[in-house]
């Protein structure tokens, strides 16, 4: 949590998938207009697939076109594993670089 | 936590013998003896996988899969269709109602690991 | 629960399975085609082959298979279930009993048992014929198999450093809503290798705003690293295969292989070569290499790309050649997968079915139009009328097939017999590309068998009696089709012996069927074999002689409105000829009225049609011959036959409207009765078709037919012309009816019954016969042929 104003922590409860990432991306879209600072915090994500990995992508980058802020945080080991495997660490972690494994 | 995986198919053997692999692998099995038996077990429970034969009473698989791709809970779980080698077009059939992987019966409980493990994230 | 006790469920379950099949397939001769019991039948045997197939009881699903897959032809309609079929699966079943016994005591089968199994099995497979099933034994193939080709280990100069493989991944958008997780496949590549780099793809992705949640917008790039071979790899993706652009190149594959992945990815963002380096598949120096490689490409007047490969020794000639080969025949086999839809035969039926009524529909519009007298409408009902008429030949063209699956399945019978009977004989087939309905192929089988089995067994000589009239020992059954002005010919033909006329006609006088005073002709004697009840075999063959008489044969065919005919040389052979109809939905009829009542002459049984002078109907009053031409043609009044009323005086009725249906004017030609001007008259006498069209029921008409080389004439009192007639089957109680093969619904909505036309002059001839032998006993003199025979 950061201590400016207009944050917000949006909780993601359950899987994070196709079967549920119509839904999230509403409750996304609410939060990311509603905050210039979004954390979304997945210590709550039971599931991760394609469909969550790329919804995240997609939050990430609306987030961006708006110039405001989205940070994933409290990644669950399910979760963690699926970023790695994608190697989008990264991606989410530090924007500008490539990041490479060795 | 363990995915669960669900077998329709009118032997009660194939059955076991598939239940005890997946569990084995570490999966939940719920198993069903017909379309009939699966689609009143589709009640809103979490499944990763379902497993279905063609041929059966009561419901047959093909109607089986329309049915549980009409339901919001089920309409993107993968399928797999236990087809035979000689009906390519009823694989086709369950291809354009929903179920987009297959088996070739007989198979060996290895072979449907394999398939299983393609379709579900571990 | 352990595998022992699946095992013991596996018994139990067999068991009953084996008891059901055993119940309905006693139950199924009675109902052949009650879909349930057959049903019944084929879940048992797919069943216990699955589930004998998970506990790798090999030698169970291998009999069970070939049991499967003459039952899966069964219920295609492609062979009927006989009493043959059935004793054939009840030995099946006791069989796989005994299998299964084996299983329950943990034996495994002796060899006593192994051959009963490959008997069976072999009985069964000629059911199959000898194309379709020589797979039948193969087992499962196989996903894995062991190490990487040489090929691909083998570094060819020009080759890429890496020793990993690079898989590249491009899905479509509906892949997850089909339930397949992309990351689900990657994970299972894990399983047998290692992925060195991944790099996701996501420039695809939209923003949230934007996206479907749903569809996939990611592609993958992987470095991957596994002694696995490709067809392995490729086993990975074997559910996206079509919902996915999947490129898998094997390690030190070519930089120009790269290039041509780059090449086939044109619409990255990022360019993918970037991407490649950061996998770790190129080295920085690889990709420059490429580059260059690329733009000089670019610069030249692109000759093909193999050919660039080969001349910069990047690939070898055979390489290329077996890429461009296996590139041709994925294309070929995809382009006839694509020109080609499966389609359910029942929906085919009931479009056929539509269709039927489309005619109909189209027919009354076609009378309404005319009755209505309105120019524009009337050629409006016409151009649809012709439409209507095309729609219905391609719609029938859509259930033919082609008859060479029937014929193929002779192959086996043949050489089943002929091992039976001890000759050397061998089938060959002629037109098998040659199509006709599908209701047909399916009802032919039987009485094909039949004649092909006669052919077999009373046909061909004994190879000793062939090499003693100097013929070639092995002999020779020929299968043959082909169209022949709207039939089908479908011929037996073997070059035995030919039919031994005068032991026929001894038969037959010693059945009674003919008197020894008869004088016949070569054909009536041949003709004589399809009388019931008549057998030329000396000594009943186990094969041929079950009861079942050519009689059976002829029957069969004439249900389907054909015929068959026997050309016979002696020493030469028999040639039995089925001529069929091509389709039996819609015939091309003639419509013709008596008194009220409207019939349908198959079109294609016509011959002419002769219309009676006053004194013509006076001369054959109290006869049925009548003068043609010099020769006698036999008739029947149908108004006779069918016990007509007079018509009520409904052709005077004033009240009876323009447009009220009458059935026996479809095409709107005005009513007796009518008045006519004094022009009108004069039109008439001067054009005596007019006044045959204007006046039809004042004459008595005669519609000449002929079948089977018969004539016969059926006075009728109105000719309507031609009409397309959809074929309606009689029910239950009218199917004693003489003389009616079914009935049709004419545009205004009457019903017209259409003529069995092969019956009705069946009944002519055996009519002139009997009296020709009861009015001249010993006829025998020199021509003495029946007066019915006029040809």
């Amino acid at each position: 949590m950061t201590k400016e104003r207009n944050a917000l922590r949006i909780s993601l409860l359950g899987e994070l998938t196709i079967f549920t990432a119509a839904a999230i991306r509403e409750q996304l879209l609410a939060g990311i207009a509603g905050a210039e600072e979004i954390e979304v915090d997945l210590s709550q994500v039971t599931e991760i697939d394609t469909a969550g990995v790329q919804l995240m992508v997609a939050a990430k980058r609306e987030a961006g076109l708006q110039r405001k802020v989205l940070s994933l945080t409290g990644h669950t080991p399910e979760v963690l594993d699926t970023l790695d495997l994608c190697e989008l660490s990264a991606y989410f972690g530090d924007p500008v670089l490539i990041h490479s494994r060795g | 936590m363990a995915k669960n995986i669900m077998i329709v198919d009118d032997s009660a053997s194939l059955r076991q013998v598939v239940s005890i692999t997946l569990k084995g692998a570490g999966y939940d099995v719920i198993e069903a003896c017909d379309g009939r038996d699966a689609l009143g077990k589709l009640d809103g429970r979490k499944l990763h996988l379902i497993i279905s034969d063609v041929n059966m009473p009561n419901m047959d698989g093909i109607s089986f899969v329309k049915a549980a791709k009409g339901l919001p809970a089920y309409k993107f779980t993968p399928i797999i269709m236990l087809t035979t080698e000689a009906g390519e077009n009823r694989k086709l059939e369950g291809q354009s109602a929903g179920a987009k992987a297959w088996v070739v019966k007989p198979f060996q409980p290895a072979q449907m690991l394999t398939a299983v493990s393609k379709l579900v994230l571990p | 629960m352990n595998l022992d006790d699946a095992l013991q469920t596996f018994i139990i379950e067999a068991r009953e399975l084996l008891e059901h099949m055993e119940e309905a397939l006693l139950r199924i001769e009675q109902t052949p085609d009650d879909p349930d019991t057959l049903n019944a039948i084929f879940r048992a045997a797919h069943t216990i082959k699955g589930s004998a197939g998970i506990f790798g009881i090999d030698h169970i699903v291998s009999f069970t298979h070939v049991a499967e897959s003459v039952l899966d032809k069964v219920r295609g309609a492609e062979l009927r279930i006989n009493s043959e079929l059935v004793a054939l699966f009840l030995s099946v079943c006791d069989h796989l009993g005994v299998l299964i016994g084996h299983v329950a005591e943990g034996r495994t089968p002796n060899p006593d048992v192994h051959q009963a199994s490959s008997e069976l099995a072999d009985k069964l497979q000629a059911y199959l014929g000898p194309l379709s099933h020589c797979e039948a034994m193969a087992g499962p193939p196989v996903e894995h198999a062991g190490k990487a080709e040489p090929v691909a280990a083998e570094a060819v100069s020009g080759g890429v450093d890496s020793d990993n493989w690079h898989i590249s991944l491009r899905f479509d958008r509906d892949v997850l809503k089909n339930g397949m997780d992309p990351l689900a496949f990657i994970r299972y590549l894990t399983t047998f290798g290692s992925v060195v780099h991944l790099v996701t793809l996501v420039d695809g992705v939209p923003a949230l705003s934007e996206i479907d949640p749903e569809a996939c917008y990611l592609g993958f790039e992987i470095s991957y690293r596994s002694d696995a071979n490709k067809a392995a790899i490729e086993g990975a993706f074997e559910f996206v295969r079509d919902d996915a652009t999947i490129h898998i190149l094997p390690p030190h594959s070519r930089i120009s292989d790269y290039l041509r992945l780059i090449a086939d990815l044109p619409k990255e963002e990022l360019p993918l070569g970037e991407i490649l380096v950061r996998c770790g598949t190129l080295t920085r120096a690889e990709l420059d290499y490429a580059r260059r490689q690329q733009a000089a490409a670019a610069e030249q007047p692109s000759p093909p790309i193999g050919e660039v490969l080969v001349e910069n020794r990047l690939v070898r000639a055979n390489v290329v050649a077996a890429a461009l080969d296996k590139q041709k025949q994925v294309k070929e086999h995809k382009a006839a997968e694509g020109s080609l839809i499966r389609v359910n035969a029942e929906k085919l039926d009931e479009h056929i079915n539509l269709i039927g009524e489309l005619i109909i529909a189209s027919a009354g519009t076609d009378l309404i139009a005319r009755c209505a007298n309105i120019p524009d409408l009337s050629e409006a009902a016409a151009r649809l009328s012709r439409l209507v008429e095309e729609v219905r030949d391609s719609a029938l063209t859509l259930r033919m097939v082609q008859i060479g699956a029937t014929f193929n399945k002779f192959q086996r019978v043949v050489h089943d017999m002929s091992t039976e009977l001890q000759k050397d004989i061998r089938l060959e087939i002629s037109g098998a590309e040659t199509e006709l309905d599908k209701t047909v192929v399916e009802r032919i089988g039987d009485p094909l068998t039949h004649l092909v089995r006669n052919s077999l067994d009373h046909g061909i000589e004994a190879a000793e009696v062939r090499v003693a009239c100097g013929k070639p020992a092995q002999g020779t059954i020929r299968l043959n089709a082909y169209h022949d002005s709207g039939s089908i010919v479908i011929e037996v033909a073997d070059d035995g012996g030919g039919l031994d006329k005068q032991r026929i006609l001894n038969k037959a006088i010693e059945r009674g069927l003919v008197t020894a005073e008869q004088s016949l002709s070569d054909d009536e004697i041949q003709n004589l074999i399809f009388e019931p009840g008549f057998s030329t075999a000396e000594q009943v063959s186990n094969l041929s002689g079950r009861g079942v008489g050519m009689d059976v044969v002829r029957r069969n065919i004439t249900a389907l409105r054909g015929s068959v005919d026997i050309e016979s040389v002696a020493g030469i052979g028999t040639t039995m000829r089925i001529r069929l109809p091509l389709t039996l939905a819609i015939i091309d009829g003639f419509l013709v009225g008596v008194a009220s009542s409207s019939f349908v002459v198959p079109l294609d049984t016509v011959v002419e049609c002769i219309e009676l002078s006053a004194s013509e109907i006076l001369a054959a009053q109290g006869r049925d011959q009548l003068d043609l031409r010099g020769e006698l043609l036999p008739f029947i009044r149908l108004k006779e036959l069918f016990d007509i009323a007079e018509p009520l005086p409904m052709a005077n009725d004033p009240d009876d409207e323009e447009c009220a249906a009458d059935v026996r004017l479809p095409y709107g030609a005005p009513k007796t009765g009518v008045t006519l001007t004094a022009e009108g008259i004069a039109a008439l006498s001067a054009d005596p078709e007019l006044a045959f069209i204007l006046n039809p029921v004042m004459r008595e008409n005669v519609v000449v037919v002929q079948y089977a080389g018969h004539r016969v004439g059926l006075v009728v009192e109105s000719l309507m012309g031609e009409f397309q007639t959809v074929i309606r089957p009689l029910g239950e109680v009218f199917t004693g009816i003489e003389g009616i093969s079914g009935f049709t619904i004419l545009g205004s909505g009457h019903v017209a019954l259409i003529l069995d036309v092969p019956g009705l002059v069946r009944r002519v001839v055996v009519r002139d016969q009997q009296r020709y032998v009861a009015k001249v006993p010993g006829a025998a003199e020199r021509g003495g042929r029946m007066p019915s025979m006029i040809e």
